[in-house]
C-alpha cells in the first residue's frame, strides 16, 4: 500500500483581497500550484491504484496517442464547486487539443482514479467541449475510455438529469464529418459504450477491457443474470462475437497505437482529401505471387488475406474487425500510396458466403469509406448469401439490403475484380459488373459469374429428370459441366458486362491506374430526397 | 499451470470430408485440423490458437451442425 496522496497546502492560493494585492508572479505561482496538484506526480496513491488494475494513467495514455509536446489541455483547472485542487482532478476527465502525425485531433481521456471515471457535470461538459470543437474545427475526436456510467450520486435527481445534455446530438453530428475513434482501456460499461456507439473505430485490450450497456451488478439487479464482466463484455464477447468493437489488442500501447494508425488513412474531415504517402517501389515478385494463390477449383478454399496483402502496398493493410464475421474482410490499405478501402470475400471462412454479420460489417465499412472519401476496391469470390431458417431468422433479407443501400449512395470511386465466384445478389452487393457503375469491372480468368450456385441450379432445374435417370450422378456431372461452360468470364467480357479479363499479375496496376484517373467524388444522380432510409 | 482447453466449433452445418490432424499433434495458429464439406465447398477448420490437439470429436463422413464442437485444443 502506498501512502495517501498529499493534499496541496491550503496556503498555495493567495488571499486575493487584502490591503496588498498579490503580484502577477505570486498569482502565477498559485496557478502553477493548482495545476501541479492535478498531475499524476502529485497523486502517487491514485496512480498506484490505477497501475493495479491497468497499465497507464489517463495522462500517460494521451501521451501515447498524440505527437510529443502537442497536447493543449482545456479544463485542467475545472472542478466541482467546493472541491480542493487535486482532490478530484479535472472532475475525472482530461481533455484537450493535440496533433497526431502533425494533424489536429481533440482528445478526451477518462480518469478512473477520480470517482471510478464516472460522468460528473463538469467532466461531461469538458467532453462536450472537445466534441464541439471537433464539429466546429472539422477535426477527429479520439476517446480514451476507462470509466463508469453516470455518476449515481448526481444522476438520481430529476432537476439535474431532466435537462440532459447535447452531447449525444453532437456525437451524431460529428459522425461522418470527422473521424471518431475510441480505445476501451478498462471499465467501459454504460457511458463509455454509449459514447463509442457512433465511433468509427473501437479498440479493446484483451483481458483488461470490458464494455456493454450495463455491467454485471446492474445486470444482476435488473434481470437476475449472474455473469462476470469479462464474459459479459470482454473482447472475446464484444470484438470477436458481437462485433461492437473492432480490434482486440494485446495491451494499451497496441490499442492506442491502432487509433493513430487508423487516423493515418483518413482525412482530417470529410471535406479534405485523405493523406497520400509516397508510392513504394513496385515489386514484380509480389505481382507474380498472385498467379498461384487462387485455385481454379471452386470447391477449394484459399486465404484471401494473402491476395489483399499483395494487391496493396507492402505493409499497408490495416484490417478492421479481423475476428468478427471472418467470411468478409474489410481493410484500409494503400495502393501506390493512396488510401483505399478493400472489401473482400474470405473463402477460408464459410466459403466466403455473405451472412448477416458479414453484411453489417461490410455495409458499415463502405459507409465509412464513402464518408471519408476512400475509394472502394472489391475483391469478389462470393458463393452468395447464406440460406436457410437461421439466415431468415437473422433478417438477412433486410441486412443484405444494407450493402445495396450503402453502395447505392456512395459517391467514391470503386473498382471490382471477380477472382472466382460471382454468384447471385452477392455479386451485385459486391459491386460486380455494372451494378453500381464501377469505374472499372474486372475478372480473373478463373471467374464464374451467374445467378446462383451451379450445383444448386442444376438440381433445381433438373430435379425430375435426375430422379428418373438411370445414373443420376453421371447425368448431374454432365449437366454441371455444360452449365459451367456458360458462366466463364469470357461471356461476361463479350457481353461487355466486364471491362476486361485480366492477368492476376496486372490486378494492382489495373486498380491503381483506374483510381488515379477517377474523380474523388461522382454525381450519382440522386433525386431531390432529404435522406436515405436504412433497411434495418 | 494447467492447460486451457479451447473448443473448436463448426462455423457451418456440413459433413466431415477429411481429418487432417491427429490427437496429440502440436498445432500452430492457423494449422488445419479437418476439412468440412458444406454448400459444395471445402471449408477448412483451423486452429485459432497454438496448442496441442487434445481431442478430435468427429470422424470422416460425420454430419456436423453449426456450432458443434469438433475438436479441443489444450493451449
Amino acid at each position: 500500500m502506498s501512502a495517501p496522496d498529499l493534499k496541496p497546502a491550503p496556503a498555495a492560493r493567495p488571499a486575493g483581497f487584502g490591503t496588498e494585492r498579490p503580484s502577477m508572479r505570486e498569482l502565477l505561482a498559485a496557478l502553477e500550484a493548482d495545476r501541479a496538484a492535478m498531475r499524476d506526480e502529485a497523486r502517487p496513491a491514485a496512480v498506484a491504484r490505477q497501475r493495479d488494475r491497468a497499465e497507464h494513467t489517463a495522462r500517460e495514455r494521451i501521451a501515447m496517442l498524440v505527437d510529443p509536446g502537442s497536447f493543449r489541455e482545456f479544463g485542467e483547472l475545472a472542478r466541482e464547486a467546493g472541491e480542493p485542487a487535486g482532490e478530484k482532478p479535472g472532475d475525472g476527465v482530461v481533455a484537450g487539443a493535440a496533433k497526431v502525425e502533425g494533424r489536429p485531433v481533440n482528445v478526451v481521456a477518462q480518469d478512473f482514479t477520480v470517482m471510478g471515471g464516472s460522468s460528473g457535470e463538469i467532466g461531461s461538459r469538458k467532453m462536450q467541449q472537445a466534441l464541439r470543437r471537433s464539429v466546429r474545427e472539422g477535426a477527429p475526436l479520439a476517446l480514451l475510455l476507462d470509466g463508469g456510467g453516470h455518476r449515481i450520486q448526481i444522476g438520481q435527481n430529476s432537476r439535474r438529469y431532466a435537462p440532459s445534455t447535447g452531447l449525444f446530438q453532437d456525437l451524431a453530428r460529428l459522425s461522418g464529418w470527422a473521424p471518431m475513434c475510441a480505445a476501451m482501456l478498462g471499465a467501459g460499461f454504460a457511458a463509455p459504450t454509449n459514447f463509442s456507439g457512433l465511433a468509427d473505430l473501437v479498440t479493446m485490450v484483451r483481458g483488461q477491457s470490458f464494455m456493454g450497456l450495463a455491467g454485471p451488478a446492474l445486470v444482476k439487479a435488473g434481470t437476475g443474470e449472474d455473469i462476470d464482466a469479462q464474459t459479459l463484455g470482454g473482447a472475446e464477447a464484444q470484438v470477436d462475437r458481437n462485433g461492437i468493437a473492432d480490434l482486440g489488442c494485446a495491451d494499451e500501447a497496441e490499442a492506442i497505437g491502432a487509433l493513430r494508425r487508423f487516423l493515418g488513412y483518413l482525412p482530417t474531415n470529410a471535406g479534405q482529401p485523405a493523406p497520400v504517402r509516397e508510392a513504394p517501389p513496385e515489386d514484380p515478385a509480389r505481382d507474380e505471387a498472385l498467379l498461384d494463390l487462387v485455385p481454379s477449383n471452386t470447391r477449394r478454399a484459399y486465404d484471401m488475406r494473402k491476395v489483399v496483402n499483395l494487391i496493396a502496398d507492402p505493409d499497408s493493410v490495416f484490417e478492421l474487425k479481423p475476428t468478427y464475421a471472418r467470411n468478409v474482410l474489410t481493410s484500409f490499405a494503400r495502393i501506390r500510396g493512396r488510401p483505399v478501402g478493400i472489401v473482400a470475400n474470405q473463402p477460408m471462412s464459410m466459403g466466403g458466403m455473405l451472412t448477416g454479420p458479414a453484411c453489417d460489417k461490410a455495409a458499415r465499412f463502405v459507409s465509412m469509406c464513402d464518408a471519408f472519401g476512400l475509394p472502394l476496391v472489391y475483391l469478389i469470390d462470393v458463393p452468395g448469401f447464406s440460406i436457410g431458417s437461421a439466415a431468415e431468422k437473422g433478417q438477412l433479407g433486410r441486412r443484405s439490403a444494407k450493402l445495396i443501400q450503402e453502395l447505392g449512395h456512395a459517391t467514391v470511386p470503386r473498382v471490382s475484380v471477380v477472382l472466382r465466384k460471382g454468384y447471385g445478389l452477392g455479386y451485385v452487393a459486391m459491386a460486380g459488373g455494372r451494378s453500381f457503375e464501377a469505374d472499372a469491372a474486372y475478372a480473373w480468368p478463373t471467374a464464374e459469374i451467374c445467378a446462383m450456385s451451379i450445383e444448386g441450379a442444376v438440381q433445381v432445374v433438373n430435379a425430375r429428370k435426375l430422379a428418373a435417370a438411370e445414373d443420376p450422378d453421371a447425368m448431374r456431372a454432365g449437366l454441371i459441366a455444360a452449365m459451367r461452360a456458360e458462366v466463364t468470364p469470357f461471356g461476361g467480357a463479350e457481353g461487355f458486362g466486364l471491362d476486361d479479363i485480366i492477368d492476376p499479375r496486372k490486378t494492382r496496376a489495373c486498380i491503381a491506374e483506374t483510381l488515379e484517373r477517377a474523380p474523388a467524388r461522382r454525381d450519382i444522380g440522386m433525386p431531390p430526397k432529404f435522406r436515405a432510409i436504412t433497411p434495418i | 499451470m494447467t492447460d486451457r482447453m479451447l473448443d473448436v466449433a463448426s462455423e457451418v452445418a456440413g459433413t466431415v470430408l477429411e481429418i487432417s490432424a491427429a490427437p496429440g499433434a502440436v498445432l500452430a495458429e492457423g494449422d488445419q485440423i479437418m476439412v468440412l464439406e458444406s454448400m459444395k465447398m471445402e471449408i477448412p477448420v483451423l486452429a485459432e490458437t497454438a496448442g496441442r490437439l487434445a481431442e478430435v470429436l468427429a470422424a470422416e463422413g460425420d454430419p456436423v451442425a453449426e456450432g458443434q464442437v469438433l475438436a479441443r485444443i489444450a493451449a
